[in-house]
């Protein structure tokens, strides 16, 4: 068992290393050395301690939606949605911060409650049919992303623009913040939100019978159906409930930095949740260290921009590359088996 | 009636024909891969590629041909890193194609900043468009509505047709069959002694080679630029069409006929002065709205489908169930 899953991890660290080392040639084929660019990205994420908040920052939103997409990869569901439920969640936050005033803490309870009921709502018509119709959800998510983003545009640029103001809404009031950390960053009680979150949602699917029989249902849908697992439901229900994480986090992002909504707020956060929650084979809590390094290397690309003549997109390649050779590492691990790449990623 | 004449006329015919290529050749790839029992979400990305290395092929060479040769050669690679990735390494081939559409998005992009130094898109710096087509004799013989059938780019002309060609290739030709029995019953291609593993690495390269000219068709046809992530959605609405038409030819034809007019639709819309956040969410509006209500409509057959294999199932159980009571 132990010896699995110690294998399995040093899988994922010849994965990386190897998606490291080809980013490295992209690198020098961009016209950069991958040692300067390597040196900026470390500093720029972890060089002082703005820096580290800098990076914390960024972690947070990639846990969250790193959770969101682990409860989905669970159940057997690819929520590829995290992005619109974000973003959805973001301006729902946001309305209720500059529409009512409540006294502080409730305000802020309000805001993030309706994030998830917004999150959870986007997500509702591609669950319904994907656990009623078996509507491919992959697709139906990905295509509302595209909806969620204009419709949010529309929403602040048409309806809710502050006026005087570019493409974003007016300011959330102070009541519905979520409390700084440190003086110096903004990094905010989100992140011990986000902690609190992967590991409930870890407990949950340990000791509950319900988390069994989502991880049931996700591994061996027709073993779980005899079992007795109303899967249909389930699967909508999983569906429903990684879109409320991932309202969550666009909530927390708009209350805890922005706090407004501005067009684009958290480009490809949903995305990189997606990500590290797929490095982190679908466990919420290895979801904390895969979120954790990507946030590192997107706090640090912001430095790259800066300081070289890369672009920051280039931790968007060396992402893609590590799942590309965490999904071929099988073959080399296991040749022999010809069935060990369809189970990766079934949990 | 006026506002009606202004909005349909043979001018949005002829841009929905123009709109509804890209699509139409990205969703003709993807059905080699449907066909072939391989759900590749990659097009998007293989689309992004062959976009923006057309227009670099076209900026190197000063031909825009050259250039689509460049952007097929680029969505090939990526085609083939899927197909060695799914076919041999049997990865997840969502996972799969999901990251290599992020590569691809992020690629393009930095590629872009180290070349250009800019970022957001490339305009000018001597892209070569294609030329346009002027079919003789079209206005003498059709007067007014001669743009329906000339003054395209020869990738339009290339896209509508592939459609028959495709319904031919799936009906009469040896590798067509292979690719559908490879697809519906590997078992029986697997007792044929048909290859799984080539003939579905067939189907990707070809389907690369469709999604780069759906890409090049973008950027040297469509208009002649390149900007980030300039596929925006179209190879993900084409695995839409793909889902509900199963791969066939003339459904896929129908359904990127939709999408280009409400993509052309939309675009007209906009000129209208309504809210143009809102008319662009038209195009994946409608086709959400379409794979919902395919596949609402699609229930009964599976419902059948699910009863017959369960009678299936319950005939070979009273069957068989002596037989166990009796072990030999």
């Amino acid at each position: 068992m132990m010896s699995d899953r110690l294998r399995a991890f040093s899988g994922q660290i010849i994965a990386v290393s190897v998606a490291l080392l080809m980013g490295a040639i992209i690198i020098i084929l961009v016209g950069e050395s991958p040692v300067h660019v390597l040196m900026t990205l470390l500093r720029g994420a972890f060089g002082d301690q703005e820096k580290i908040a800098g990076t914390l920052l960024q972690t947070t939103p990639i846990l969250i939606c790193g959770v969101a997409a682990c409860i989905g990869l669970r159940g057997g569901m690819f929520n590829v949605g995290i992005e619109g439920q974000l973003f959805l969640g973001g301006f729902a936050a946001a309305w209720v911060g500059f529409t009512f005033s409540l006294p502080a803490g409730i305000h802020t309870l309000a805001a993030l409650a309706l994030a998830v009921v917004a999150g959870a709502a986007w997500v509702a018509i591609p669950a319904f049919f994907r656990a009623r119709y078996n509507t491919n959800e992959v697709v139906s998510t990905i295509l509302s992303n595209y909806i969620a983003v204009l419709l949010t545009s529309y929403l602040t640029i048409f309806l809710f623009k502050r006026p005087g103001g570019w493409s974003e809404t007016p300011p959330i009031l102070a009541t519905a913040y979520l409390p700084e950390i440190f003086s110096f960053s903004r990094l905010n009680w989100g992140l011990f939100i986000g902690l609190l979150l992967a590991v409930g949602v870890a407990l949950i699917f340990r000791y509950t019978s319900w988390g069994y029989g989502v991880t049931m249902v996700g591994s061996a849908p027709k073993f779980a159906e005899y079992g007795g697992v109303n899967v249909k439901r389930q699967g909508f229900v999983v569906l429903l409930l990684s879109g409320a994480v991932g309202g969550l986090a666009g909530g927390i992002e708009t209350l805890g930095v922005h706090h407004r909504f501005m067009e684009g707020f958290a480009p490809g956060f949903g995305f990189d949740g997606l990500i590290a929650a797929l490095l982190a084979n679908g466990s919420p809590v290895a979801t904390i260290v895969t979120a954790l390094f990507f946030g590192a290397l997107r706090s640090g690309s912001l430095l790259l921009e800066v300081d070289t003549s890369a672009s920051r997109e280039i931790i968007t390649v060396i992402q893609a590359l590590i799942i590309l050779s965490v999904s071929a590492q099988v073959l080399i691990r296991r040749r022999g088996d010809s069935q060990a790449g369809e189970r990766r990623w079934k949990f | 009636m006026e506002v009606l004449d202004k909005l349909v006329n043979v001018a949005l015919i002829a841009a929905t024909l123009r709109t509804t290529a890209p699509i139409l050749l990205v969703a003709l790839g993807g059905s080699f891969t449907t066909k072939a029992g391989i759900f590749n979400i990659g097009l998007e990305g293989q689309m992004l590629v062959g976009a923006f290395f057309a227009v670099i092929g076209s900026i190197w060479t000063g031909s825009a041909f050259a250039g689509v040769a460049c952007g097929v050669a680029a969505a090939l690679v990526f085609a083939l890193a899927f197909a060695v990735l799914v076919v041999t390494f049997r990865a997840n081939e969502v996972v799969v194609g999901l990251a290599l559409n992020i590569l691809a998005g992020g690629m393009t992009i930095s590629l872009m900043k180290a070349i250009f130094g800019t970022r957001g898109s490339i305009v000018g710096h001597g892209i070569v468009g294609l030329p346009k087509v002027q079919i003789p004799g079209a206005q003498a013989l059709l007067g007014s509505w001669a743009p329906l059938i000339s003054g395209f780019t020869p990738i339009v002309y290339v896209s509508f047709v592939a459609v028959p060609l495709l319904v031919l290739f799936y009906n009469r030709t040896r590798l067509g069959l292979y690719i559908r029995v490879v697809g519906e019953k590997p078992e029986a291609a697997e007792a044929l002694g048909i290859s799984i593993t080539r003939v579905r690495y067939i189907a990707s390269l070809l389907c690369g080679l469709l999604a780069g000219l759906a890409g090049a068709h973008l950027s040297l046809g469509y208009i002649t630029m390149f900007t980030e992530n300039m596929s925006s959605g179209r190879g993900f609405m084409a695995v839409a069409i793909l889902i509900f038409s199963n791969g066939d030819p003339l459904k896929v034809l129908a359904g990127c006929l939709l999408f280009g007019f409400a993509d052309a639709f939309s675009l007209r819309l906009q000129t209208f002065g309504f809210p143009s956040y809102l008319v662009l969410t038209v195009p994946y509006v409608v086709a959400l709205t379409a794979l919902f209500a395919l596949s609402y409509r699609a229930r009964p057959t599976i419902i059948k489908e699910t009863l017959a294999s369960m009678q299936k199932l319950l005939s070979v159980d009273r069957n068989s169930a002596p037989a166990d009571r009796n072990p030999q």
